[in-house]
C-alpha cells in the first residue's frame, strides 16, 4: 500500500513519529516507516536496545542515525526487549532497502498492549496521516 | 519579519533533481542522489557543487591592497595578480569573524569569497572597516554565481568545455574562461581537499539566471564521461570535515583565533599593522592554551557537534563537527582541547548520548594524502 512514494502495511499499527508495531502471538515486533527511512536516508548506524531492556510507549529505545541526522525510535508500546535486529550493525542499509521487513528493530513482550494499542493508528488512520504530511511538503 | 529563503541561479535544478533544505537563509541542496555516492564521485572522480550562495565582494582602487591587508593577517602584498590565498577577518581580540579567499586579479582588483552564513555580517564588517581607505567596494554576491567543481577530473570535465588551457591554473591561482561564450573565472580552491576548481560565472544575477543555467549544464555534460554527480551540502561537509578545513560557525568562531584553530599560517605578523594583530602577537608569544585537533572515533557510533571530550573521565573539550566518513568507513571528529592533549595517538573519550566512545587523535587531512586529496600521486 502506498499514499505518495511512502509505503505502509496492512496489519500493522504506527506511531506519528513513524514506527510500526506488528502483533505477533504474544510479542510485538518494531521497527521505522518507510517515511522515516526516507527522510534520514542512508542510515549508517543503529543504536539498538539490549535484550531485557524496559522500554516506556513513546519514550525513546535506540537511535538510527544517517551520515548527518541522528533520530530517536520510540517505543510503540511497553514492555521488555525479547531481541534485537542485530543484522543491523554491520548491516544498518536494512533499514532503507527492507523497512517493514528485513529492516526491523526488535521484538518486545508488551505489558500494556491494549492500553497501548489505542494510542496507535491502524493502517487507515496511518494513510491519512500520510496523506496529510505529504501534502505540507 | 517573516523573511523568505533566497534562492540560487540554479535553484530550478536543485528543486528538480536533490532534497531541499534551507541553509543560511536559502533553499540549497543537501543532497541529490545521496551523500555517500556524492562523496565518492568526488573522492573517485567529479562532483560539481552550487556554491553561489556563498558571499563575494569585488574589492577595487589605488588601497585595496593597503585596505585588505588591514582587514586580514595574511600578506596581500605577496599575491601577484591571479593568485589567490585562504585568509581570514579578526576582531580586535583576534577572534575569526569570517574565513575567507582573497584573490588578487589585477594590481588594484581584488575578489574577497566569505561564507554564505556571514554574509550580512561580512558586508556590514568590510564596509565598515573601510572608511579610511579610498577603495569601491561592490557586493557582487547576486550578480555572479559559483561552482565548485571537485575530483581528481575536476579540470579534465572544465577542460572538455573551454578554450583556455585549464591545468595551467595553480592551486590558488585563478584564469579566465569562456564556456559557451559565458564569461566565467576558474580559481584553483574548494573546500572537499581535492584538486578542483571554482568557476565564478559573471553577469548572471538571480532574476536573469541562464548564463548561470548554461554553464551549471554544460559541466555536468561535460563530466558524464567520468559519472559526475551534482553534489549537495551533505557531501561538503563531509568532505571538508575529511580534509581536517574548518566549518565557519561550528569549528571557528569570533571566540576562536587561527592560532588555535591551527590555521596559523594566514597570520603573517611580520607583515605590519592589521586587525587583531595585537591580540594574536600576544597570543602567540605566550602560547596558545587550546588546539583544535583531529579525532578518529575507535568504537562504533558517531561523534557530533557538542559531544563532550573527556580525558580518564574529565571533561577537557567539545566536538566542534563530526561524522562518519564513507571513505573511511569509520566516525571522525574534531574539536578544541587543552594544548597538552595535542599528541597524535593520545586516547581520548566522546560521550555521546548515554555512552562513551573511546577516541584517538589523529593529524588532519584524515585520509591517506597520497592516496586522496590534491596531493595524492596520481
Amino acid at each position: 500500500m502506498k499514499v505518495g512514494e511512502y509505503e505502509y502495511q496492512e496489519g500493522f499499527y504506527y506511531t506519528k513519529e513513524h514506527e510500526w508495531l506488528r502483533i505477533e502471538g504474544d510479542k510485538c515486533r518494531i521497527g521505522l516507516c518507510d517515511y522515516a527511512q526516507k527522510q534520514l536516508h542512508e542510515i549508517v548506524f543503529v543504536d539498538l536496545p539490549k535484550v531485557g531492556a524496559k522500554v516506556t510507549q513513546m519514550q525513546s529505545m535506540g537511535t538510527v542515525e544517517s551520515v548527518k541526522a541522528v533520530a530517536d525510535v520510540f517505543a510503540p508500546a511497553s514492555g521488555e526487549v525479547v531481541e534485537t535486529n542485530t543484522k543491523l550493525t554491520n548491516s544498518p542499509e536494512l533499514l532503507n532497502s527492507s523497512p517493514f521487513g528485513d529492516g526491523w528493530i526488535a521484538v518486545i513482550k508488551p505489558s500494556s498492549l491494549d492500553q497501548d494499542l489505542k494510542a496507535l493508528m491502524d493502517p487507515k488512520a496511518y494513510a491519512e496521516f500520510l496523506k496529510t504530511i505529504s501534502e505540507k511538503k | 519579519m517573516l523573511q523568505l529563503a533566497d534562492k540560487t541561479q540554479v535553484y530550478e535544478y536543485h528543486e528538480k533533481s536533490g532534497h531541499i533544505v534551507e541553509f543560511a537563509g536559502f533553499l540549497m541542496p543537501t543532497w541529490y542522489k545521496g551523500i555517500i555516492p556524492e562523496c565518492a564521485a568526488v573522492r573517485n572522480a567529479v562532483g560539481l557543487f552550487d556554491v553561489s550562495h556563498m558571499g563575494r565582494m569585488i574589492v577595487s582602487g589605488k588601497s585595496a591592497e593597503a585596505f585588505l591587508n588591514y582587514l586580514t593577517p595574511n600578506n596581500v602584498t605577496g599575491l601577484k595578480p591571479f593568485q589567490g590565498h585562504y585568509s581570514v577577518m579578526c576582531n580586535e581580540e583576534g577572534g575569526i569573524v569570517d574565513d575567507i579567499i582573497v584573490t588578487r586579479y589585477d594590481q588594484e582588483l581584488f575578489m574577497v569569497v566569505f561564507n554564505a552564513s556571514n554574509r550580512r555580517k561580512d558586508v556590514t564588517w568590510i564596509t565598515e572597516n573601510s572608511k579610511r581607505f579610498n577603495i569601491k567596494l561592490d557586493h557582487a554576491s547576486d550578480k555572479v554565481a559559483m561552482f565548485a567543481v571537485q575530483g581528481p577530473k575536476a579540470r579534465a570535465t572544465v577542460q572538455k568545455i573551454s578554450k583556455e588551457e585549464v591545468s595551467k591554473i595553480p592551486r590558488f591561482g585563478c584564469g579566465w574562461l569562456t564556456v559557451d561564450e559565458v564569461r566565467c573565472s576558474a580559481s584553483g580552491t574548494g573546500y572537499t581537499g581535492e584538486d578542483g576548481l571554482e568557476i565564478y560565472v559573471y553577469d548572471a544575477p538571480v532574476d536573469e539566471p541562464w548564463r548561470a543555467m548554461k554553464v551549471w549544464n554544460a559541466i555536468l555534460e561535460a563530466g558524464r564521461e567520468f559519472d559526475i554527480e551534482p553534489c549537495g551540502l551533505g557531501s561538503r561537509d563531509v568532505l571538508r570535515l575529511e580534509a581536517g578545513m574548518c566549518l565557519y560557525g561550528n569549528d571557528i568562531d569570533e571566540t576562536t583565533t587561527p592560532l588555535e584553530a591551527r590555521i596559523g599560517w594566514v597570520v603573517k605578523l611580520e607583515k605590519g599593522d592589521f586587525l587583531g594583530r595585537e591580540a594574536l602577537a600576544k597570543q602567540k608569544a605566550e602560547g596558545v592554551k587550546r588546539l583544535r585537533v583531529g579525532m578518529k572515533i575507535l568504537d562504533r557510533g558517531i561523534a557530533r557537534a557538542g559531544h563532550e571530550i573527556l580525558k580518564d573521565g574529565k571533561l577537557i573539550g567539545k566536538v566542534t563537527s563530526g561524522t562518519l566518513s564513507p571513505l573511511l568507513g569509520y566516525s571522525i571528529a574534531t574539536g578544541f582541547v587543552p594544548k597538552e592533549y595535542f599528541n597524535e595517538g593520545e586516547k581520548v573519550e566522546i560521550r555521546v548520548r548515554d555512552k562513551t566512545l573511546a577516541a584517538e587523535i589523529v593529524k588532519m587531512p584524515f585520509y591517506d594524502t597520497s592516496k586522496y586529496g590534491w596531493q595524492r600521486k596520481a
